[in-house]
């Protein structure tokens, strides 16, 4: 561990990737600090500074109800990376479950969950994620439902192939001549080996969690005003192009930085990870 | 070429079990969307009767299992129903609108391929040096952000303040195309009219390309990481210390054995763009599937929503399946391992 | 491999860079504009903005908006009269089809019958009609069930479609009728129009050009070719209009982006009279069931900060103040200097009188997703009610899907946000649809009123003979609407389109040639287009 910190600090890729996860971790969870306009979280109109580009005190301009851009966009880090975490801790027992028990047990129980699997698979994320969002009122806490229902595949699919591989391995097969219960191999002898590779796509993933639901609010299926949310903020600014830019190009940026952090120590961990395998 | 064929029956058999899987959870979703669709059809000033009548004749009232009888019934004739939206046949209005997107799709697809391919041969070749860490941090940037904010800043870049390409739209007004396949870049040739051709090609260049972008990044990473593994194989230090050129060694014998997970990948994003076309669609106000798509979800035009989803599905597993194939010719031991289990 | 894929990337590029020379767009004589919704080219199912510009272009009606004046003038009618229940109409005789047939009383006949029978659309405006009957080819007489004195404004929105076509080009339906040619006019036209339909496609565009055999004939400026295009985006239309490839924009723009194009050089059309921006409270829920707190929301209203939002330019704006429930320029409005105001210190008041208190609701204000203004003014509330104590929620609804939910007064959300405007013109058209308590449940009566002396005054106004007696029915029913306050009067409505300067639309820039109808000013024929 201490090990694979000190591997991520060395690169300066994935050195860059920490910062910039800091810095929006930081920004989330200290916005209440940082911010030089907290209340305009919230349900705020200044119609005395609306629509103002980037200038002191606000520096990256106000939107069309005089709210301070810079202080929302800490806000929606926050919504951001709670939905990032919620999602992933619900899909990821999920899918590695399903993987793990599909992979090991083998016959018509692997060739059903497969098979389920592939149907969620086969319809383009996106549009899955919409047709369940048209479903349900658009809110936070469906919008994490909608993401979740589509994120479980991949985890399955990762762990029902690493599986397979693990129990032709000599360890699991002596785990079985000395009648170890099923679920003892599973969860103790095979899981534990699909561990580094969980972890990395997780690190990867909250990147994309992030990004595939901010698509879901450019689409006007997402989180609600006046909550920030920075995929609406840029589906509310574009109809703003190209006058009021900052609208839509510094809500945008934030997410191209999170997400890019977010991939940058992913990719450094797949190598650390998987060179140690 | 028996392998082959078996192959290619086993998986049309696999997917066609994973269509049906996916018609009855649309299926599903479509029906507990709330409202009534009946009503939201014929609009606010209808009344009881009307809505009544609409309901009946769309067999609202029979339990779902009973509507989704009736709707295999209609899908084993062809018949996807009628959009209450548009009034029409749900297929004569996928025919009308999926050709733009497979279209968008397609040229973004060659992009992937013709730009993501090179770079990553490129980054590998010149592994650790300077060249290589750009390459990554650019492919890595292409897909830290989503194809809205990428069609967003294309736009305001190359169609605003340095007017390069046009801002929407598929051919400028003044091309009067007679539609025969739906592809504008097709349909221009066939005419023989080379000027719409161009201009065609001119009006897809920033949509495909904004949708390209994180594939291509995730086509050079992915090629990349395959080669530098086959750069440590013992034959290529082999020809490295036989002293091949550089370039014989990265194209002939590096690249090949890479391509094959590249591949596969591949067909992979390209069901994410099926998807991601519909935000990059709103963008550049390109007449695809995606406009229709969201307006029928949000009016909940049941047959429209089961119907372009499915054929949204149908298209990735065909391309899925095509992938396989061309992975299968590619790689002799994969072509003759498919025995029949 | 490598090669291969080299050469096709180069191809890629070169077919670009081909295309980059420049390929001017020849412009002459094309109008070009857009509408954000879809266009509906059935007569009998058009309602939107987006189908009256199809319906006003591609087929007549039997009588006109005077320009610039109340009351009808003669169109494809000659002359009518009319005594309360029973209208006659006189037919002209030179008037052809796109077709080549010739226009007679059977098909005045026919598009009603087709119009009741469909049941879609605006087809409720004719309820109050029994029949229609041919006396001769060019005489047409209307039977009402009884008196309604907008009858003859209705007929603005009965578009007249040739019955030879009609009846050659039956779909598959049930009964003698089929489906009345559903499926064959919502793909083309069967009109008498000054243009005529070259392509439609309901989601991309409909392409109209001239009919050279119109009755009127069209002005040589007049646009030679119409192409209206649905659903662009705000920055699509900003940017075209800018580069000279766009010339009307449609009016949903954003007030920021108009603002933004008339620097640039842009003209702004307008056009105004018939409608209004409104909240709607439903008076069947707590705790707007109770007067007070009605009246203590529409106090705390910010009626100016309102009006500032959807200001365009220092002296043309979306809106103009409100002074009642009925628009200035109709029958019994208030005068025009006689605005609303907020009155924070009276809200209190009212609010502190109202049987609820603050802290025992949340008060849900909605808004139409297709509408983005709208959010601006669910956040302008929110904070507005919040210096009450008011808590409240926002929330986002697809227009079909509020119009579903309104249909029940429990799913109805405490505030619905809406534009009204009267269909034919006429206040009955406005008002009636949404205060009487026979309409309640429908978009625009989402307040679920039911008040004696509302239904008694709208009565009156639609049956009263002459233009005083309208006056009166409905000032009262103003006063009426102003005391028990069932709705937050928002602002009087005015449309208002960015245009490139190569059109001329005196109907939307010269008030002595409006026309007082929505849409009208879409008029191809009485437009110019330079080159």
């Amino acid at each position: 561990m201490k090990r694979t910190l000190a591997i991520l600090l060395a690169n300066p890729l994935s050195l860059l990737g920490v910062v910039l996860v800091s810095v929006v971790i930081l920004s989330a969870v200290f916005a209440d600090f940082i911010a030089p306009f907290p209340e305009h979280s919230g349900a705020v109109v200044d119609f005395a500074n609306f629509n103002k580009p980037p200038e002191w005190p606000y520096i990256f301009g106000t939107d069309l109800v005089g709210r301070d851009m810079f202080s929302r966009i800490l806000y929606a880090y926050r919504i951001s990376l709670i939905l990032g975490i919620v999602v992933l801790a619900i899909a990821v027992p999920i899918g590695v479950t399903i993987g793990l028990v599909a992979g090991y047990l083998g016959g018509w129980t692997e060739y059903l969950l497969m098979r389920l699997t592939d149907v969620f698979l086969s319809v383009p994320p996106l549009v899955l994620a919409m047709s369940i969002m048209g479903v349900l009122q658009p809110t936070l806490a469906n919008g994490m439902l909608a993401v979740t229902a589509m994120w479980w595949p991949w985890y399955t699919r990762l762990v029902y192939n690493i599986t397979r591989g693990e129990k032709e391995e000599g360890y699991v097969l002596a785990a079985e001549v000395i009648g170890a219960s099923k679920a003892h191999i599973i969860f103790r002898e095979i899981l534990p080996n699909c561990v580094p590779a969980i972890i990395t796509k997780m690190t990867l993933d909250m990147g994309f969690v992030i990004l595939i639901a901010s698509s879901l609010s450019f689409l006007g299926l997402g989180v609600q005003p006046p909550t920030p949310d920075l995929g609406s903020m840029v589906a509310d600014g574009a109809k703003y192009l190209p006058d009021s830019w900052w609208l839509t190009i510094f809500p945008g940026l934030a997410i191209l930085i999170a997400v890019f952090g977010f991939n940058l120590i992913g990719d450094a961990l797949r190598d650390i990870l998987g060179a140690e395998q | 070429m028996i392998p082959l064929a078996r192959l290619l029956a086993k998986r049309l058999a696999t997917s066609l079990i994973v269509l049906i899987g996916v018609s009855m959870l649309i299926f599903a979703i479509a029906r507990i969307i709330p409202g009534d669709p009946a009503r939201i059809a014929l609009g606010p000033n209808a009344t009881a009767e009307q809505i009544a009548d609409l309901r009946a004749a769309l067999h609202l009232n029979d339990h779902i299992v009973v509507q989704y009888g009736h709707f295999v019934a209609d899908v084993a004739r062809g018949d996807l129903g009628v959009s209450l939206y548009t009034n029409r046949p749900v297929t004569a209005d996928i025919a009308l609108y999926l050709p733009a997107t497979l279209e968008l799709v397609l040229v973004a697809g060659l992009m992937m391929v013709g730009i993501g391919l090179p770079l990553g041969i490129w980054s590998a070749r010149w592994r650790g040096r300077a060249a290589d860490n750009m390459i990554r941090l650019v492919s890595l940037l292409g897909v830290s952000a989503p194809s809205f904010v990428w069609a967003v800043i294309l736009m305001l870049l190359f169609a605003f303040y340095l007017p390069l390409f046009p801002i929407a739209g598929r051919i400028s007004d003044s091309y009067a195309i007679s539609s025969v396949t739906g592809f504008l870049l097709i349909d221009t040739l066939l005419q023989g009219d080379v000027r719409a051709f161009g201009n065609a090609a001119w009006h897809i260049v920033l949509p495909a390309f904004a949708l390209a972008l994180s594939g291509i990044g995730q086509a050079a990473r992915l090629t990349r990481a395959n080669m530098v593994e086959t750069y440590d194989k013992p034959y290529i230090e082999m020809a490295q210390s036989y002293g091949f050129p550089a370039r014989r060694i990265a194209n002939h014998y590096a690249f090949r054995p890479s391509l094959i997970p590249s591949l596969t990948i591949i067909g992979l994003d390209f069901a994410a763009m099926l998807g991601n076309a519909f935000l990059v669609e709103a963008i550049f106000a390109w007449p695809g599937l995606s406009r229709y798509g969201v307006a029928v979800i949000l009016r909940k035009d049941l047959n429209a929503i089961v119907g372009t989803v499915l054929i949204i599905s149908a298209t990735f597993l065909l391309v899925n399946i095509i992938v396989d194939l061309l992975i299968a010719l590619l790689n002799p031991r994969i072509r003759y391992s498919q025995r029949p289990a | 491999m490598t090669k291969s894929l080299k050469l096709l990337s180069i191809a890629a590029m070169a077919s670009t860079m081909l295309a980059t020379a420049p390929l001017s767009a020849q412009a002459g004589g094309v109008l070009r504009l857009d509408e954000v919704a879809v266009g509906e080219l059935d007569p009998a199912i058009a309602s939107d903005y987006a189908d009256s510009i199809l319906m006003f272009n591609v087929y007549d009606t039997l009588v006109l908006p005077a320009q610039g004046a109340p009351g009808h003038v003669p169109h494809l009618a000659e002359s009518w009269e009319g005594d309360g229940t029973s209208y006659t109409f006189k037919l002209r005789d030179d008037v052809k089809f796109v077709s080549g047939n010739a226009m007679t009383a059977e098909d005045v006949v026919f598009s009603l019958d087709r119009m009741k029978a469909m049941g879609k659309g605006l087809s409720y405006l004719f309820a109050n009609v029994e029949k229609a009957e041919a006396v001769d080819a060019s005489t047409v007489t209307f039977t009402l069930t009884k008196p309604y004195a907008p009858f003859v404004a209705s007929l603005l929105r009965l578009p007249i479609v040739d019955k030879q076509t009609v009846m050659a080009n039956l779909g598959e339906g049930e009964g003698e009728m089929k489906d009345w040619g559903a499926a064959y006019l919502t793909s083309t036209s069967a009109g008498t129009g000054a243009y005529r339909i070259v392509s439609h496609n309901p989601q991309e565009e409909t392409v109209m050009e001239k009919n050279p055999d119109y009755f009127l004939g069209v002005p040589a400026p007049a646009p030679d070719t119409a192409r209206l295009r649905y659903g662009l985006e705000a920055a699509t239309v900003r940017t075209l209009i800018a580069q000279g490839e766009h010339d009307i924009a449609s009016q949903w723009l954003p007030p920021e982006v108009i603002k933004a194009l008339a620097a640039n050089g842009a003209q702004v059309l307008t056009e105004s009279g018939t409608g209004a921006f409104y909240v709607k409270m439903n008076t069947t829920k707590p705790p707007l069931d109770d007067v007070n707190c009605r009246m203590a929301f529409a106090k705390a209203f910010d009626y100016g900060a309102a009006i500032k939002m959807i200001a365009v330019t220092d002296t043309v704006s979306q809106g103009a103040a409100s002074t009642g429930a009925v628009p200035v320029g109709m029958f019994g409005a208030n005068p025009a200097d006689q605005v609303l105001t907020r009155d924070l210190e009276a809200a209190k008041q009212h609010l502190a009188e109202c049987k609820y208190k603050p802290e025992d609701f949340t008060l849900e204000i909605s808004w139409i997703a297709e509408v983005p203004v709208e959010e601006r003014f669910a956040l302008l509330m929110q904070a507005n009610y919040a210096e009450l104590g008011v808590k409240s929620e926002i929330k986002k609804l697809p227009w079909a899907l509020f119009a579903e939910q309104v249909s029940k007064p429990e799913n109805t959300p405490h505030l619905s946000q809406l534009f009204v405007n009267a269909v034919t013109g006429d206040p009955d058209t406005l008002l009636y649809g949404m205060y009487h308590s026979s309409a309640a449940g429908t978009w625009q009566s989402p307040e679920y009123l039911n008040d004696a002396e509302v239904d008694k005054q709208l009565e009156a106004g639609r049956t009263a003979a002459t233009p005083e007696g309208r006056e009166g029915a409905y000032a009262a029913l103003n006063a009426r609407l102003m005391e028990i306050a069932p709705t937050i009067y928002g602002y009087d409505r005015q449309s208002v389109f960015a245009a490139s300067a190569r059109v001329k639309v005196p109907a939307l820039s010269d008030p002595s040639k409006a026309f007082g109808l929505d849409g009208m000013g879409f008029t191809f024929r009485l437009m110019e287009v330079a080159d």
